[in-house]
């Protein structure tokens, strides 16, 4: 395809400033996002010991539920809990107190902590994924990044359509080193666009949906928008309070009512997860039982039920939903991986690797392209990028191990920020080469040393959990050794470009 | 580059807006049973919207392009709603 050479040129600057306004970002944000993937995991791993511990039952929900609606009234109006399952052993239930603050109880604390329990280390992941660790702005922040990142990869295709076709598994090797890492850059990109065009999409509505709601209201929807939100993305009717009260009924009668109903619609393996209560008490109190049905995209619907008679309200599972649901499903899926089966969750996880690759590699190009070839000083704005790039993408790395190494003795969310913090200032420090190296090294060493922390604090060494057949606890000891061996490896190249590599570079050794 | 930027920005919010309140209300059904599809397609349309800005010869005519075309939507969603054509 041939396009005019000023509009070539356009869209390689639109494209070489929005990726570098937010590369850096996008790379926290992949990098932890592909981690993320296996919050599940995670919190298995973190929760020392847990594995021995027996598995909560109903039994032990209800106790649990009972409790926390006697002493907390803000509960009785909503509440939210987890079944116990894969993902947390023993239930769980969460409400906003007056103030609207969310507490987090468990059966060994009915008073409610501000804390999800034993989630640390995934939560301090998830948020280093959707807001760069930063309270409150920073999801906002990760909202522009997504749309920058939708410009990138719509100015990307643009200056690279006259060659996608030819070039597209194109990867060349040898003398030109530049060629390579764009050759690398653009298959990367290209190949995985339909995973990073739905990123793009899908984590700027995440990021910045309530406040685009609020723009679109008056503009286009007559303010009514709000009104009409409840009905599009709850299950439940969201009735009226009653006058009168009336007994709740109990969770394994829900639980069943909401199996049977989906068996009904011809899903014969619904598995409850969490659920919504409210209006506990009162006459017209509700329940929501959401739940997956293996084997169908967006496998995530619920069943909405009258909490004290148990009679089914409304459904929206798949394959019996409105468009609304059906769509909030598709996005919800398409953006957590939660579907199919571990293929597409290792899948996610490398493609999300690759675009962390993606972004530290486009920087690279950026000061590759504006080397000076004929002196050993370079440009003072490629310094600053080599710099930050090195202390930015290397240092979470450093950080991010750091934070495994903490995790099952606490401790892991001011380890994070303070190793991230120490090492961007290492790499303001040192020469840029120097600080790669070291730090890649950190990260090997610190990688490696995951397992061990994991087995001192909680007894679960990696041969334990292999023979217990603990496929969680050993996937992320066996992934830390490989990351470990990964960074080693990155390590012993950036040595080699040192030594060898041209003097003329910010790069130089 | 700013001024087509801005352009995008600017204007060009309005003529996403526009068109996605046209698709979402001329789809069969209220407008609220489609809303969470009108909602997610807006940032891709406002994205395209921004990038094509920049295939512009200069930022006058996208200002001028995206104004004219944002009052059109938008006179469209009205006269489609007045005459009953949609709900």
């Amino acid at each position: 395809m041939k396009l005019k050479s000023v509009t070539l040129k356009t869209f390689t600057t639109l494209h070489t400033w929005v990726g570098l306004a937010a590369g850096l970002a996008l790379f926290v944000a992949f990098y932890a996002g592909a981690i993320t993937v296996f919050h599940h995991e995670l919190r298995h791993w973190q929760a020392a010991g847990a594995a021995d511990a027996p598995r909560g039952t109903l039994a032990d929900m209800q106790r649990l539920l009972d409790a926390v609606l006697e002493r907390h009234p803000a509960a009785r109006e909503h509440v939210g809990m987890m079944f116990p399952g894969d993902e947390a052993p023993q239930p769980i239930a969460y409400w906003q107190d007056a103030q609207g603050a969310w507490l987090f109880a468990t059966p060994a604390n009915l008073d409610g902590s501000p804390q999800l329990p034993q989630a640390g280390l995934s939560e301090l992941i998830n948020e280093l994924h959707y807001a760069l660790g930063i309270p409150v702005a920073g999801i906002y922040v990760m909202g522009i990044v997504s749309l920058l990142y939708g410009l990138a990869l719509i100015s990307g295709v643009v200056i690279h359509l006259p060659q996608l076709a030819k070039d597209l598994f194109a990867l060349r090797p040898g003398r030109n080193l530049k060629r390579y890492w764009q050759d690398a850059h653009n298959v990367i990109g290209v190949l995985s666009l339909p995973f990073h065009a739905m990123f793009a999409v899908t984590g700027a509505l995440l990021c910045l949906m309530f406040l685009l709601m609020t723009a679109l209201n008056p503009l286009i929807f007559d303010g009514k928008l709000m009104a009409a939100l409840p009905a599009a993305m709850d299950t439940y009717p969201l009735r009226e309070k009653a006058p009168a009260e009336a007994p709740l009924g109990t969770l394994a009668h829900w639980r069943g009512r909401a199996i049977a109903a989906a068996k009904a619609q011809g899903l014969a393996d619904f598995e409850p997860a969490y659920l919504k209560l409210r209006l506990a008490g009162n006459a017209s109190s509700e329940i929501e039982i959401t739940g997956a049905s293996p084997r169908s995209f967006a496998p995530l619907g619920a069943v909405a039920l009258d909490a004290s008679t148990g009679d089914v309200l409304r459904i929206q599972l798949p394959g019996a939903r409105d468009a609304n649901h059906a769509t909030l499903g598709a996005l919800y899926a398409l953006h957590f991986g939660e579907y199919g089966n571990a293929v597409v969750r290792w899948l996610y996880f490398l493609l999300g690797l690759g675009g962390a690759f993606l972004f530290y590699s486009g920087n690279l190009l950026w000061i590759e392209t504006r080397r000076k070839r004929r002196q050993e000083p370079q440009a003072r704005g490629a310094l600053v990028l080599a710099r930050l790039t090195v202390g930015v993408c290397l240092g979470l790395c450093v950080a991010i191990s750091a934070a495994f190494v903490a995790a099952p003795s606490g401790g892991e969310r001011w380890t994070c920020f303070a190793s991230w913090a120490a090492c961007i200032a290492w790499a303001a420090w040192r020469r840029p080469i120097r600080a790669a190296q070291e730090l890649l090294w950190l990260a090997a060493v610190l990688s490696a040393f995951v397992p061990v922390a994991h087995g001192i604090a909680s007894g679960w060494w990696l041969w334990r959990s292999a023979a217990a057949g603990q496929g969680a606890l050993l996937g992320v000891d066996l992934v830390a050794l490989a990351m470990a061996a990964t960074f080693g490896a990155l390590a012993h190249a950036t040595a080699r470009r040192a030594r060898d590599g041209d003097r003329h570079s910010v790069w130089a050794g | 580059m700013w001024g087509r930027a801005l352009a995008g920005l600017v204007p060009g919010f309005f003529v996403s807006a526009g068109l996605i309140g046209l698709i979402g209300w001329s789809l069969p059904g209220p407008w609220q049973s489609a809303l969470v599809g009108s909602i997610a397609g807006f940032f891709p349309l406002w994205t395209f919207v921004i990038a094509a800005s920049f295939a512009f010869a200069d930022a006058r005519r996208a200002w001028l392009c995206w104004s004219v075309l944002a009052f059109a939507s938008f006179a469209a969603l009205a006269l489609l709603r007045a005459t009953a054509l949609v709900a």
